[in-house]
Parts: C-alpha cells; sequence; structure tokens
C-alpha cells in the first residue's frame, strides 16, 4: 500500500508544482492591475514610462543646468579657477581622487560641517562630483551648498570615472 | 509512535507559521512607504542602475503592489504554494541586486523598508538581513510544499489503507 501511495510522488510534485505556477503567475496579474489601476487615479501619479538621464533631472530644477561638461571642467581645472568637492565617502576618496579635490562625503555632511564647509569661500567656484552615471551625492552636495547661500556650484555627473578614464590629474595612495 | 508524529507535526506547525508570520511583516511593512511615495522609490530603483530607463518606473509602480499582495496572502493563509515561491524569488532577487550593487561599490541607499534617499547606504548588514529573510522564505516555500503533500499521502493512505 505504502509503495503504490510513494508511486504517486512524482504526479504530487508536478501538481503542486502546477499550482504554485498558477496561483504565482495569478498573483502578480493582480499586482500589475493594481499598480496601473492606483496610478491611473491617484493625484500624485508618476508617468508609466520616464526617460531617467541625470543631465535632464539637472536641468529640471531650475532653469539653468547645475551639470558642468568635462570640458570646461578642466578648462577650470588648468586655470586653477574652481575647487573640486568629492561627495563620496573618506575610504573611497583615500583609495584616489581628482588632484587637489576637498573630501566633503554627503552621508556624513554634518561632521565636516565645521571643519570644511565654513572654511569655503562662499563667492567660489565649486565643481562637486561622485562615482556613476545615477550616483546623487554630488547633486545632493550641490544643492546643500546652493541653499546655504553659495553662489557658483557645478556638479560633474559622473565625475571620477569621467575624470579617470581622460587621464586627467589625479591623487592617489600610490602617487 | 503516535505521540512521535504529533511531535513532528507540531515543529511543522509551529514552523510555518512562524516564518509566514514573519515574512508577512517583512512584506506588508516593506510595502507602504513605496506605495505611499512612488516617485520616490522610483528614483531608488533607478539608483540600483540594473534595470534600462523604460522599466524603472513601472517596476516602482507594480513591485510593492505585489509585496503588498504577498504579505496579505501570506497572513491570511491563502494561496500559500503561489505566495510562498513568489517571496522566496524576490528575495532571493533583493539579495542578487544587494550583493551586485555592494560589489561594484555603489553607494546607494537601500530602498527596501522606505522610499526615502536618506534611508542610508547599503551595506554588508543590509545583505546579512536580506538573506536571513531569503532563508525564511525559502524554509516557508519548503514547509508549505511538505505539509501540502503530508495531507495528500494521509488520505491516500487513510482510502487504500482503510
Amino acid at each position: 500500500m505504502l509503495l503504490k501511495t510513494y508511486s504517486l510522488a512524482p504526479a504530487l510534485v508536478w501538481h503542486h508544482i502546477g499550482n504554485t505556477a498558477r496561483q504565482a503567475i495569478f498573483i502578480i496579474l493582480l499586482s500589475m492591475a493594481l499598480g496601473i489601476a492606483v496610478n491611473l487615479i491617484r493625484p500624485d501619479s508618476i508617468p508609466f514610462v520616464e526617460t531617467w538621464s541625470m543631465a535632464d533631472k539637472l536641468a529640471a530644477e531650475g532653469g539653468d543646468t547645475l551639470a558642468i561638461t568635462l570640458e570646461d571642467a578642466t578648462a577650470l581645472f588648468a586655470d586653477n579657477a574652481a575647487i573640486f568637492l568629492d561627495a563620496r565617502s573618506q575610504a573611497e576618496y583615500d583609495r584616489g581622487h581628482i588632484q587637489d579635490a576637498v573630501n566633503l562625503p554627503w552621508h556624513e555632511v554634518d561632521n565636516y560641517f565645521e571643519t570644511v564647509i565654513m572654511t569655503l569661500n562662499p563667492e567660489a567656484m565649486y565643481i562637486t562630483y561622485c562615482d556613476g552615471e545615477a550616483c546623487l551625492l554630488s547633486h545632493d552636495l550641490a544643492m546643500l551648498l546652493k541653499d546655504l547661500g553659495f553662489t557658483r556650484v557645478k556638479v560633474l555627473v559622473n565625475g571620477w570615472t569621467l575624470w579617470k578614464e581622460h587621464d586627467l590629474p589625479v591623487t592617489t595612495p600610490s602617487s | 509512535m503516535p505521540q512521535k508524529k504529533l511531535s513532528y507535526d507540531t515543529t511543522l506547525t509551529l514552523g510555518y507559521h512562524f516564518t509566514r508570520l514573519v515574512m508577512t511583516c517583512v512584506f506588508l511593512y516593506a510595502s507602504i512607504d513605496k506605495i505611499i511615495h512612488p516617485d520616490l522609490f522610483a528614483q531608488a530603483v533607478y539608483n540600483y542602475q540594473v534595470l534600462p530607463g523604460y522599466l524603472v518606473n513601472l517596476t516602482a509602480l507594480i513591485l510593492p503592489w505585489l509585496e503588498l499582495l504577498l504579505g496579505t496572502c501570506l497572513l491570511f493563509n491563502r494561496w500559500m504554494a503561489g505566495a510562498s515561491a513568489l517571496a522566496a524569488m524576490l528575495m532571493a532577487l533583493f539579495v542578487g541586486m544587494i550583493t551586485f550593487n555592494l560589489a561594484r561599490g555603489l553607494d546607494i541607499s537601500c530602498g527596501c523598508f522606505s522610499a526615502a534617499p536618506d534611508e542610508g547606504p547599503i551595506t554588508a548588514l543590509t545583505l546579512a538581513r536580506d538573506v536571513l529573510f531569503l532563508i525564511f522564505s525559502l524554509t516557508l516555500a519548503m514547509l508549505v510544499y511538505v505539509r501540502k503533500t503530508r495531507n495528500v499521502m494521509e488520505i491516500l493512505e487513510e482510502n487504500r489503507g482503510g
């Protein structure tokens, strides 16, 4: 008897898999319907499809764009006309950064208020950067500085990667 | 002999309800803030940099509802086969995404339980927490299977044996 029951095991497994798949598909379809329906009726809905690029985002906030091109940034760098602010963590900064850049980690910005931010001249030109197309640290830092009354702040999107790719001057532990 | 069977059943049942309720809390709690703030959650999804741009908003709109539905199924003990399997797959996906972004050193916020970008960056601790939830949901999926098949076996045995 027992043997007969266990010979049913494969059928039971298939039955369970079929059940699982049906229920899972139903749950997924229901959540798709709910997600889309709620977004259609809620007042603060978001577009279903949106272009996600950092340049657009920087341009959207305030008329003129916060972003600065690599050419402009390198020109300012060559003339020593801008101070570069590295918004990444200290550990990342220590592993390598744009030459003469000042470290101002966004996640610990409170700790750097007196030692760094208070020493900066609000009239000077600043370029914030971090790493990666989508990195928001430099953007958030730039917005904070603007709120604090700094007038000339720009963001070099994907700064660290771009800078390295173009073999521009960096400071690394070995150099 | 019946005593032994009873204690085994009790352990299974306790484990089943414990993992079920833990994952209920995880999914329900995780879904709320994201449903309230789709724009912030879309940003969090975008920051992971794993999806093409046109899928970012759709994911941000649907994923929280999937979490809410899963939490609801787990809470009311309904469609458990599908819900527990989906929960395990979702947790595996989250663990994968976090590992991937920790490995490439992306400084992004988790977007796990709060859509707000100041939730704090993902760390090894975030990963450990999600691995724990993955283990819970895998255990739950397994227990759902064991309980279902045991029920069927018992009925069959009774019918055939009796």
